[in-house]
């Protein structure tokens, strides 16, 4: 009990100090600062790009891993979800050999088609979608293996497609799995600092996000930081209270 | 106009080797307890799972025959299935469900609602349409299953333990709102079920299975007052000796020996009928008296009371069954664990060739 009143303290103490030394009334002027403002702008548009890109990608991934029995399944379900617990930076640095402009395929990226991501917004969306895509994989691969696979034989009764049956039974049958998956994604894209400082660097404007920002503004400007930092806090608070009931009450994720 | 389908397969310690002739018009129910393979034969008919030999053909057109490279998946064949918890779509409505299988073959989404909103009118469910199936009842929920599987307009229609999912007490009304719907559909139907009530309600056939092979298949006037297997003499309640006759005696693998009248030589069925049966406490110096040629000495395993009558079940050379009064139990005072002998009269048992 003392132990986990402990725990709590630990948790809650830094936000305790964080908002203790806010500096409230600088609050809306540092909001409307143009750069604050930019950096804000472009993180919501880098991390729902990543999201997107991730759903794409990853449901299709979470079906494959969840469905179909290949050899090596176990292994290709530790890579795809290997970003989840690397440090970042490593998978920055990984990213910037292979799809760097002197990397293993970022040269011909570059020679066959023109395409330089490093440095780039795209290269941050990249580096978001590499760390954020496996809390969707995992997530929608959950929700897939609890699913009854009952309903999708009886659309294929009514002779209903792979595809259709996919879109019209499977996917919405997944929809609380899906959200929930999708919105750690963005969170996990939106808080996103190691892979894409690494692999896209910090320019204003074109990769500099909100935590590359708040990281910056630290050394130049604490009072900017702590600011940046509400923000980023109020974002993934409400992120929090808006899973609460499909992830924080353990109730699972995907029971459709 | 009919089904023709030999099916083989292995399915974990299934072994399945059956074959069904259904005609049109004509409801077929596959009776077999659990294990028996019946849900893997309408498996197999819809297209969810192929068969390993055999061939499966609806209306003339094969849809699986492995020798020829054959097969046909489920979304290609035409059927329609009633699953055992209907499984209705829970996240579309109840026109949206009977609409699925008309949506999925294209047909435009105004059309489809209309045609699915006829089904709900001729099910008695049109109240029900924008209703989510959570608000159905086990019977509403059955007959949107069964219009949203007849609105494809399906050749052969599967039914999977149809009234499974049901309480006791809506089982009759269910029943009988299922046999008249029924009706309508002039297709083949298929039917599983693990209960003879509703096998002798709906079906016009019956095969029935055990072990993965089909060990009768007749009317179910025909399997009823002729048991072939063990299984159905349970189901209907009576008592069934499998042997070999020699002479007038059917002596039976566990060395029961039945006297009968009459008897076809070589293997046959004696089907003693429970009322036949008369019970006695056995006596020191048992004298054969009275004129029942048989006479099985055994225990008593158990005694079920049905109101006035009394089931009593004798374990020995012979497993039985007798059915006698109240009165005649309370004379005895039977009770499990007691010694008992059995009797019956060689006329009163029925013989037929395996």
């Amino acid at each position: 009990m003392a132990l986990a009143v402990l725990a709590v303290t630990f948790f809650a103490l830094p936000f305790v100090g964080l908002l203790w030394r806010m500096p409230w009334a600088a609050v809306g002027e540092v909001l409307t600062d143009d750069p604050v403002r930019t950096a804000l702008w472009l993180s919501i548009r880098c991390s729902l790009l990543a999201t997107a890109l991730s759903l794409v990608l990853g449901v299709p991934l979470a079906w494959l891993l969840a469905r179909v029995g290949f050899p090596g399944r176990g292994v290709v379900r530790a890579l795809c979800t290997l970003s989840m617990v690397l440090p970042p930076v490593v998978g920055g640095v990984a990213l910037f050999f292979s799809f760097g402009r002197r990397g293993l395929f970022g040269q011909y990226l570059d020679s066959w088609f023109g395409i330089r991501l490093p440095f780039t917004t795209w290269a941050v969306v990249v580096a978001q979608t590499f760390v954020a895509m496996p809390f969707l994989v995992l997530t929608v691969e959950a929700a897939i293996r609890q699913l009854d696979r009952r309903y999708e034989d009886a659309a294929r009764t009514l002779g209903a497609s792979r595809w259709y049956v996919f879109h019209r039974v499977t996917l919405p049958s997944i929809r609380p799995g899906l959200i929930a998956g999708a919105v750690l994604a963005w969170a996990r894209a939106l808080g996103e600092f190691g892979a894409t400082i690494t692999f896209a660097g910090n320019f204003p404007g074109t990769t500099q996000t909100m935590p590359l920002a708040t990281y910056l503004a630290l050394e130049t400007n604490p009072e900017e930081a702590l600011i940046l930092s509400l923000v980023l806090i109020v974002v993934s608070f409400a992120v929090l209270i808006g899973l609460r009931d499909r992830w924080l009450g353990g109730a699972g994720a995907g029971a459709g | 106009m009919s089904l023709d389908a030999t099916i083989a397969l292995r399915l974990g310690l299934l072994d399945l080797d059956v074959h069904l002739d259904v005609e049109r018009d004509e409801l077929l129910a596959i009776l077999g307890p659990n294990g028996a393979g019946k849900s893997t034969v309408l498996r197999a008919l819809a297209g969810l799972m192929s068969i390993d030999s055999g061939r499966i053909a609806i209306d003339g057109a094969m849809v699986d025959e492995p020798a020829a490279g054959l097969f046909v998946p489920a979304e290609a064949r035409p059927i329609g299935v009633v699953f055992q918890d209907y499984l209705l779509f829970k996240h579309l409505s109840v026109v949206e469900n009977v609409a699925f299988g008309l949506r999925a073959r294209g047909v435009g989404r105004a059309d489809a609602r209309r045609r699915a909103a006829e089904w709900l009118g001729r099910v008695g469910l049109s109240d029900y349409a924008t209703s989510r199936p959570g608000a159905l009842s086990g019977g509403q929920a059955q007959r949107v299953a069964l219009a949203r599987a007849l609105a494809t307009d399906p050749r052969l229609l599967l039914l999977d333990e149809p009234l499974a999912a049901l309480d006791a007490g809506a089982r009759a009304g269910v029943r009988r709102d299922l046999r008249h719907h029924l009706r309508s559909f002039d297709g083949m139907r298929v039917m599983v079920t693990h209960d003879p009530v509703d096998a002798y309600a709906l079906a016009d056939r019956v095969a029935v299975m055990d072990g993965g092979r089909i060990v009768q298949l007749g009317t179910i006037a025909e399997v009823t007052a002729h048991p072939r297997s063990r299984y159905v003499a349970s189901l209907v309640g009576t008592n069934l000796a499998i042997g070999v006759v020699e002479g007038n005696t059917l002596t039976t693998d566990s060395g029961g020996r039945v006297v009968l009248v009459d008897p076809p030589p070589g293997p046959a069925f004696a089907l003693i009928r429970p009322q036949a049966i008369a019970l006695h406490r056995p006596t020191v110096g048992d004298v054969d008296t009275g004129s029942a040629q048989n006479r099985w000495a055994g225990t008593v395993t158990d005694v079920d009371r049905l109101g006035d009558r009394v089931r009593v079940h004798v374990d020995g050379p012979l497993r039985l069954t007798a059915e006698i009064t109240a009165a005649a139990l309370e004379a005895l005072d039977l009770r499990p664990g007691d010694p008992v002998l059995a009797a019956a009269k060689a006329t009163d048992i029925e013989s037929y060739p395996v």
